[in-house]
C-alpha cells in the first residue's frame, strides 16, 4: 500500500471520510439537463478565495493612514517586486465579481431557480450581492487617490436624502463632518474585516442552503418545467440517475474557472487600468474636486437615476423601492412556471430592467 | 499508442502544465514576500569623533543589524555588533564598569566584546573602526 492510500485509509477510519465523498461528491448527484450556468457559484467562490489572498498580500505594505495611504499604494506598485500584479489582481478582481455576480442572479433568475423552496437561497444570494457593493465602496477609499476621495464623498452624501436621520448617518458613516482621516479608518475596518467576514459566514449559509434542498432542475430540454414543490413538508431534491458532481460536474467547474482566468489575466495583462481614471493616480486633496467624477461602472445606474430625479429623497426611494422588489422576487411571483419563454410578463420585465440598467449605466458613463 | 500509454502521456502534460502554473503563481509571490534589500544596509557609517566622548558609547545601525562604538577611558575606539550572541538582545554599555550587559539574559563582555560571564556562547562581532580629521568611520 502507498503512502498516500495509507494516510486516507487511516483518516477514513477516524472520521469516515469515503462515505462523505460518497454522499458529497461522487454519489451527489445532479440534473442530466444541468448547463454551464451552475458554475457561475464555483466561479465567484474561486473569486472571493483570490480576493482574500490577494487583500491580505496587499496588507502587509499598504499603511491605513490618510498621510500615507497613497504613497504606502504608490510604494506597492512601483517599488515591491510583482506589488503591480497583487494590486491589479485585487482591483480587477473586485469588478469581476460583481460582473459575475450578475450573471449568477441572472441566469437564476431566467431559469427560474428562485421560486419555491429557494426564497432563502434568493434572500442570502442578494444580500451577499450588496454585501459585494459594499466591499467594493469601501475598498475604493483606501488608495486615497483624488478619484478614493470624492467619489466616497458622493457616495456618502447620498445617503443624507434619508428623511430626518439623514444628515447625522451621513456623519457617523463618514466618521466626521466631510470625508477623512476618521471615515479611512473606518472604511478600512469594514473593509479588511467586517464586511469579509459577513460575506464568508453568508456564503457559508448560501451553500448549507443549496445543500439542504438540492439543485433545481433547468427548465431547459424538458417537456414538464413546472415548480413541482408542494410545500406541504420539507422535501430534498434528488435527481436519480444523474450527474455525479465529483469527478463530472467538477471538470465543468474548473474549465469555467479557466475560462475566468483567462478573461481576468487578460485584462491584468493587456488593459489592466480599464477600470481606473486619470484620478486615480493623484493624491486626495480635500480642497480640489476633480471635474467629472464618476462611480464605477456598477454604481453608474444608481448615480444616473439620482440625477434624474428632482430631488435626492425621490431618487434614493425609487431605488429602494426597485432593491425591495428585487429581493422579495420569491414571495411576489408565486407562479409555478419555470421557463422564461412561459413567462411572457416576466422576460418583459426581466428584458426590459436589464436594457433599462445599462442604458442608464451608459448615460451616466457620457452624462 | 495503447490507451494506458496515451492516459499516462496526457496525464504528464497535464502535471507538466499545473506544475507550470504553480510556478507561475509562486515565483511573484515569493519575490513579492521576499525582504528588500534597500539603502540601510550602507558599507560604512560615518559621525563626528564628539559623539563619542571618553567612557561613552554610540548605537547605530549598521548592514541592517545594531552595532556599537565606544571609547574607553584609555582612548581607544572599538566598534562591535550589540546583537547578544545568546538570544539576539542589544547589549547595554555600562560606563562604570566598562562592559556591555545584555538584560534578557545576563549576558556579559567585555569592552573589547568578550565572553566575562553569562549564557552567550561566543564573544560579540568586531567591526572595523578608524579615526582621523575628527570623524570615525565605521566598516
Amino acid at each position: 500500500m502507498n503512502l498516500a492510500k495509507r494516510i486516507y485509509t487511516w483518516v477514513d477510519v477516524r472520521i469516515g471520510a469515503g462515505a462523505l465523498v460518497e454522499k458529497e461528491l461522487t454519489g451527489y448527484l445532479l440534473p442530466t439537463n444541468i448547463n454551464v450556468w451552475y458554475s457561475m457559484g464555483s466561479i465567484l467562490l474561486f473569486i472571493f478565495a483570490m480576493q482574500v489572498v490577494t487583500g491580505m498580500l496587499l496588507l502587509i505594505y499598504y499603511v491605513p493612514d490618510a498621510d500615507k495611504a497613497f504613497k504606502s499604494v504608490t510604494f506597492i506598485m512601483n517599488e515591491v517586486p510583482f506589488g503591480w500584479l497583487i494590486r491589479m489582481c485585487h482591483a480587477v478582481g473586485s469588478n469581476m465579481m460583481v460582473l459575475i455576480l450578475l450573471f449568477h442572479m441572472l441566469s437564476v433568475l431566467f431559469m427560474g431557480s428562485y421560486k419555491s423552496p429557494r426564497e432563502m437561497n434568493w434572500l442570502s444570494g442578494f444580500i451577499l450581492l450588496n454585501l459585494v457593493m459594499g466591499i467594493s465602496l469601501t475598498g475604493y477609499l483606501l488608495p486615497w487617490s483624488q478619484l478614493s476621495f470624492w467619489a466616497t464623498t458622493v457616495a456618502t452624501n447620498s445617503v443624507g436624502a434619508v428623511p430626518v436621520v439623514g444628515p447625522y448617518l451621513v456623519e457617523f458613516l463618514r466618521g466626521g463632518k466631510l470625508v477623512g482621516p476618521p471615515t479611512l479608518g473606518r472604511f478600512f475596518a469594514l473593509h479588511v474585516a467586517v464586511i469579509p467576514i459577513t460575506i464568508a459566514a453568508l456564503v457559508g449559509a448560501h451553500i448549507f442552503f443549496l445543500q439542504r434542498t438540492g439543485v433545481s432542475t433547468p427548465p431547459f430540454g424538458l417537456q414538464e418545467t413546472t415548480n413541482r414543490w408542494l410545500g406541504d413538508r420539507y422535501r430534498y431534491e434528488s435527481h436519480p440517475g444523474g450527474i455525479p458532481f465529483f469527478p463530472h460536474y467538477a471538470l465543468q467547474d474548473l474549465t469555467s474557472i479557466a475560462v475566468y482566468c483567462a478573461l481576468f489575466l487578460g485584462v491584468v495583462f493587456f488593459d489592466p487600468y480599464i477600470f481606473f481614471p486619470a484620478t486615480a493616480f493623484v493624491p486626495a486633496d480635500p480642497f480640489q474636486t476633480p471635474a467629472h467624477i464618476k462611480p464605477e461602472w456598477y454604481f453608474l445606474p444608481n448615480y444616473q437615476t439620482l440625477k434624474l430625479f428632482p430631488s435626492e429623497f425621490l431618487g434614493i426611494a425609487v431605488q429602494g423601492a426597485a432593491m425591495t422588489f428585487l429581493a422579495l422576487l420569491p414571495f411576489i411571483d408565486r407562479g409555478q412556471e419555470k421557463h422564461p419563454l412561459k413567462r411572457p410578463l416576466f422576460l418583459a420585465c426581466a428584458i426590459g430592467g436589464i436594457v433599462l440598467y445599462i442604458a442608464l449605466m451608459i448615460w451616466g458613463h457620457y452624462s | 499508442m495503447d490507451a494506458r500509454s496515451r492516459r499516462k502521456f496526457l496525464g504528464l502534460c497535464l502535471g507538466g502544465l499545473l506544475a507550470g502554473a504553480g510556478g507561475a503563481v509562486l515565483y511573484p509571490l515569493i519575490r513579492y514576500l521576499a525582504p528588500r534589500r534597500d539603502g540601510s544596509a550602507r558599507r560604512t557609517v560615518t559621525f563626528p569623533a564628539a559623539e563619542v566622548p571618553e567612557g561613552a558609547a554610540k548605537f547605530f545601525e549598521y548592514n541592517g543589524k545594531t552595532a556599537v562604538v565606544i571609547r574607553q577611558k584609555n582612548g581607544a575606539l572599538v566598534a562591535l555588533s550589540a546583537v547578544c550572541t545568546h538570544l539576539g538582545c542589544v547589549v547595554q554599555w555600562q560606563k562604570e564598569k566598562e562592559e556591555f550587559l545584555c538584560p534578557c539574559h545576563a549576558g556579559r563582555f567585555s569592552a573589547a566584546g568578550q565572553v566575562l560571564g553569562g549564557p552567550p556562547p561566543k564573544p560579540l562581532e568586531t567591526i572595523p573602526v578608524t579615526a582621523a580629521n575628527g570623524t570615525i568611520t565605521v566598516g
